[in-house]
């Protein structure tokens, strides 16, 4: 095989020879087949002849050197292996060519190969471009919102009822899955919507204009009937003659009405039942309204204003604080200057403790007595009641202290148990106060009243429950019970001050039959006088009722001293607020051999048991529990000076035993057993 | 809010005793009521004591308007000594306070002529006898068997009514508004002995009377006060042997205490003092007159020291005032 080849590489060579004019086709055609060749021969069978031949040469090679060495003389097998060394070389090169050519090839298709890979992954990367490209253009499409969800629409229930059949009819099976009838829903709901909101807008445009016209209609039946005012003005002011003559007093009863209309709420609640149950129980109660009329038509147009613009009131109201602590500020800095101008404190102490032009008067009398005015006024802006009250003292009062008991500002105070009307029954007034830099109440009673909690009731404003309530019930509950018990403290009152007017000059007043009482005491009674709540505290032998506080500075105090012979007994009397029903309280002090109170003596501690806590006969008490007191008191006073030391004090009062029991008890008990008697049971 | 005067205000204790466990404080006071205190939850407070806690745990009314001068603890019954009658109450209806009803009553006959029923001034029991000894305001002490309830002796060797009781092994030794101290011999039942302490120019008072309101002994003395000062006299020599230089209008409190003088009256202070008469401790109180003194060791130690006032003292030490009880 390999002569062939070797024969045939000779024939090219030959030809090559040969056909000089196609040179370079023959070049070509050379490479052609060459390649060829190299494609169609097998590697390995290339590999084995190679190895043979090399076999060949290294054989050929041994060959000679074995003849060399042998030096033989024929040479021309030496000459033939050579040749066919050179032979055998060339078949080596020539696969070595077949191999090189056969490498260029893979290379090149290798190449190929890779330019193809390249763009096949080119065309990948952008189709992957593109999908997201794609994918952010749907998310784009899907999040899209048209302009119509934003609109509302009637419910889809309420669009199948109220919509004409032509539109509704497809929808009848409408079914939520299928995209399109959904679209073709929404288009039709939209479409009624349109369609609906055109109509109403036509139907606005046309109640304006109806309430125009009604507004118009409004302002000229104003005005007829603003001149019909004077008209019956004229005709009421032309019957006057008619009604003096008849004797009618309807104008008087009109303008009290009218008045009656202008007033504030809370006092026209009280008005109306305090009126009304004067009337129904005929009591000698005179009820008037005070103020100005035109003033309080005024005020009430303001405040008719006020409360239609509440809302913005509110608000206002809210953004005050702030301003305030400006206000204080601004007050600072001025106040290093000097001040200039009005006090803005002041103005708004004035604004805030603004009080309504009208108030209601209630004149309360007994027979012969004393009368009490109680002048009921309302703070609009502190929504409280405010009463003062004056008494007019009848003449045939004279007594100082008894002028006291009338005149003092608290007959009207703890009408209701700890009702002093010192504080506010409001609970925003602190707050309100502290606004306008007003620490207490108690401050202003001078100069705008109390604010008792009943007067807050007969008004119907209930501040119990921290709410404004302008319930006619809690007042009409309230003016009954308010009536009489302001009644009963006056009656209480005139019975106190008959009492002391006896009293400040040494007169002991009778006490009614009814009560069991000793007769004729030698001690007598020598002073009375008034005193202070200061003083009182200043008594040493007080103390223990001032520590428990069992007096307090709204109370009234006396001073009574009551003789016999050496011994001086000083009484120190306290009178509540709501006597008869709490006794007046007694704080005794006997000189006589040394000062003996209740604080060292067991005795004048007893005695003032006795007077103090031994009384439960109610309001009926109220025209002789006071002298009662004092004259059991002279007549204990003789008990235990009798007893005490028989020698000086003759015996006049009856008592067994002058002492007995393990606590040496005194005979304090009086019983009436014939002319009475004295014992310690 | 000022508050209204009413007779609690007034209120004066007479008389107070332990119960017999020594956990209740069981005090009568003029207006015929009993109050009991939670003394043990007062005196060791498990937590700080509110208001509440320092007022009675219950009450009830023995005989309305008629004091309690007497309160006696025996370990069945409490007897109480009002006006005209002894009352004996069972313990545990005492201490809970429910339906409260004695069990059995004494009425001591009445004075013939007196318009006043008789007030029991002082009770004392003799358990190994189971005598009940009454100081009455009839000037009688009564010998009460308590068995039977029956009258055994009467002894009325006083010419005034008696303000107190004490016993010394075979003698009872009494106090009276006569200015008497009689030592009985409790076997015979007659007067063995007497002292009139009055009768003494540095004991008596004359402008304060006669009248003896408290006495205490032991072996060797007597101690005893009232009207005249307060005195110690040699148990067998009946002579005095100090005065007490305190300053009172008139004792109504004198105890024998751990060889101490506890004394009170009508003082601001309660003292304690030794036999010669140095002052230990004084103790200011809320009463004006000192009425009553009881003390006890077990199971705590606490003096309890009440009198005209609706206050009582409470001292766990016998030197200063720990607490205040109020009986409203």
């Amino acid at each position: 095989m390999v002569k062939e080849t070797n024969s045939s590489i000779k024939k090219k060579r030959k030809t090559t020879g040969t056909d000089n004019d196609a040179e370079t086709d023959i070049y070509k055609k050379v490479v052609d087949f060459e390649e060829k060749e190299s494609t169609n021969r097998e590697s390995s069978m290339d590999a084995s002849i190679y190895f043979s031949m090399c076999q060949d040469i290294k054989a050929t090679l041994k060959d000679i050197y074995e003849r060399k060495c042998l030096k033989t003389v024929d040479v021309t097998g030496n000459k033939e292996g050579l040749t066919d060394i050179c032979i055998k070389l060339c078949i080596i090169k020539k696969l070595n060519r077949i191999d090189k050519i056969k490498h260029v090839f893979g290379k090149e298709t290798l190449s190929a190969e890779k330019q193809k890979c390249d763009s096949i992954k080119l065309s990948y990367q952008n189709l992957v471009y593109e999908l997201h490209h794609l994918v952010a253009e749907t998310n784009k499409c899907l999040a899209f919102k048209s302009k119509d969800e934003e609109i509302e629409l009637v419910s889809f229930e309420e669009f199948m009822k109220e919509a004409p059949e032509s539109l509704t009819q497809k929808f009848k099976n409408y079914s939520e899955s299928n995209a399109e009838e959904r679209h073709n829903l929404r288009l039709a709901r939209l479409e009624w919507e349109l369609t609906q909101r055109k109509n109403l807008a036509e139907m606005c445009k046309s109640l304006v204009e109806e309430q125009k016209k009604l507004e118009q209609d409004i302002v000229e039946r104003k005005e007829k009937l603003n001149m019909l005012r004077p008209l019956l003005m004229n005709i009421i002011n032309a019957t006057k003659p008619l009604q003096e003559h008849l004797d009618v007093a309807f104008d008087q009863l009109r303008g009290e009405h009218k008045l009656a209309f202008l007033l504030p709420d809370p006092l026209y609640i009280f008005y109306v039942n305090v009126v009304s149950y004067k009337n129904v129980y005929n009591l000698s109660l005179v009820i008037n309204i005070l103020g100005d009329q035109d003033e309080a038509m005024v005020f009430k147009e303001a405040q008719e204003v006020s409360t239609s613009s509440q809302n913005d009131e509110d608000s206002e109201q809210e953004s005050d604080l702030p301003e305030v602590e400006e206000v204080v500020e601004v007050k600072k800095r001025r106040h290093r200057k000097s001040v200039q101008q009005v006090d803005p404190m002041e103005e708004k102490k004035k604004q805030l403790l603004e009080r309504h032009p009208l108030s209601v008067e209630i004149i309360a009398s007994i027979e012969k007595g004393p009368s009490i005015t109680a002048t009921f006024h309302y703070y609009t802006k502190l929504k409280i009641i405010t009463v003062t009250s004056k008494v007019n003292i009848p003449s045939n009062i004279t007594a100082n202290t008894a002028r006291e008991i009338l005149s003092g500002d608290n007959i009207l105070g703890e009408l209701k148990e700890g009702d002093f009307g010192t504080d506010s029954p409001s609970p925003t007034t602190p707050f309100q106060l502290k606004k306008i830099g007003v620490n207490s109440y108690q401050s202003l009673v001078a100069e705008i009243g109390y604010a008792y909690t009943w007067a807050q009731g007969v008004c119907g404003l209930d501040f119990l429950s921290k709410q404004k309530l302008d319930s006619d019930s809690v007042s009409s509950a309230n003016v009954e019970s308010v009536v009489k018990v302001l009644l009963k403290r006056l009656a209480a009152r005139n019975d106190l001050a008959k009492q002391l007017q006896q009293l400040e000059q040494n007169i002991i007043p009778k006490i009614p039959t009814s009560v069991e009482a000793p007769s004729n005491p030698v001690s007598a009674l020598v002073k009375w006088s008034s005193t202070t709540y200061p003083s009182f505290c200043q008594s040493e032998f007080t103390q223990s009722l001032v520590e428990e506080e069992l007096v307090s500075s709204s109370d009234l105090y006396y001073s009574a001293t009551i003789r016999r012979g050496n011994a001086n007994m000083q009484a120190l009397i306290v009178l509540k607020n709501n006597y008869p029903e709490v006794p007046p309280i007694l704080s005794l002090c006997l000189n006589y051999n040394g000062a003996y109170h209740s604080a060292n003596c067991d005795d004048i501690r007893d005695l003032e048991r006795i007077l103090n806590t031994e009384w439960k006969r109610g309001e009926a008490s109220s025209s002789w529990l006071l002298s009662a007191q004092i004259y059991y008191l002279c007549c204990y006073m003789d008990v235990y000076l009798e007893s005490v030391d028989p020698k000086v004090f003759p015996q006049n009062s009856m008592f067994l035993k002058s002492i007995c029991g393990r606590n040496r008890k005194r005979p304090f008990k009086f019983t009436k057993v014939g002319t009475g008697l004295f014992s310690q049971y | 809010m000022v508050r209204k005067l009413n007779k609690a205000f007034y209120n004066t204790v007479l008389s107070q005793t332990f119960s017999p466990c020594g956990n209740y404080l069981i005090v009568g006071d003029i207006y015929g009521v009993i109050s009991v205190f939670h003394l043990s939850k007062i005196v060791q407070p498990e937590s700080n004591l509110n208001k509440e806690e320092l007022t009675p745990k219950n009450k009830f009314i023995v005989t309305e308007n008629f004091q309690i001068n007497s309160l006696l603890t025996t370990h069945t019954h409490l007897i109480v000594g009002s006006v005209g009658e002894i009352y004996a109450y069972q313990w545990k209806h005492v201490k809970n306070g429910k339906n409260v009803q004695p069990v059995w009553t004494i009425a001591i006959p009445e004075q013939k002529g007196a318009f006043n029923k008789t007030d029991i001034n002082c009770l004392l029991c003799n358990d190994e006898a189971g005598y009940i000894y009454a100081g009455c305001g009839d000037n009688n002490i009564y010998v009460i068997e308590i068995e039977s309830r029956k009258f055994v002796k009467t002894l009325n060797k006083h010419k005034d009514y008696i303000h107190c009781l004490t016993i010394n092994g075979n003698d009872m030794i009494s106090g009276g508004e006569d200015g008497l101290v009689n030592i009985w011999d409790l076997r015979t039942y007659k007067v063995s002995n007497k002292i009139q302490p009055h009768l003494s120019d540095k004991v008596a008072r004359s402008e304060l009377g006669i009248w003896i309101g408290a006495l205490s002994s032991n072996d060797d003395y007597v101690l005893c006060g009232g009207g005249p000062r307060l005195s110690l006299w040699h148990y067998r020599f009946l002579t005095n042997s100090s005065v007490f230089p305190i300053d009172d209008k008139g004792i109504h409190v004198a105890d024998i205490y751990n060889d101490k003088v506890l004394a009170g009256g009508q003082s601001k202070l309660f003292y304690q003092m030794s036999f010669v008469g140095d002052i230990i401790s004084e103790i200011p109180t809320s009463a004006v007159t000192t009425y009553s003194a009881i003390h006890q060791q077990e199971p705590f130690s606490v003096l309890c020291i009440a009198g005209s006032s609706p206050k009582i003292d409470i001292c766990n030490n016998f030197m200063y005032k720990n607490q205040q009880l109020s009986l409203y």
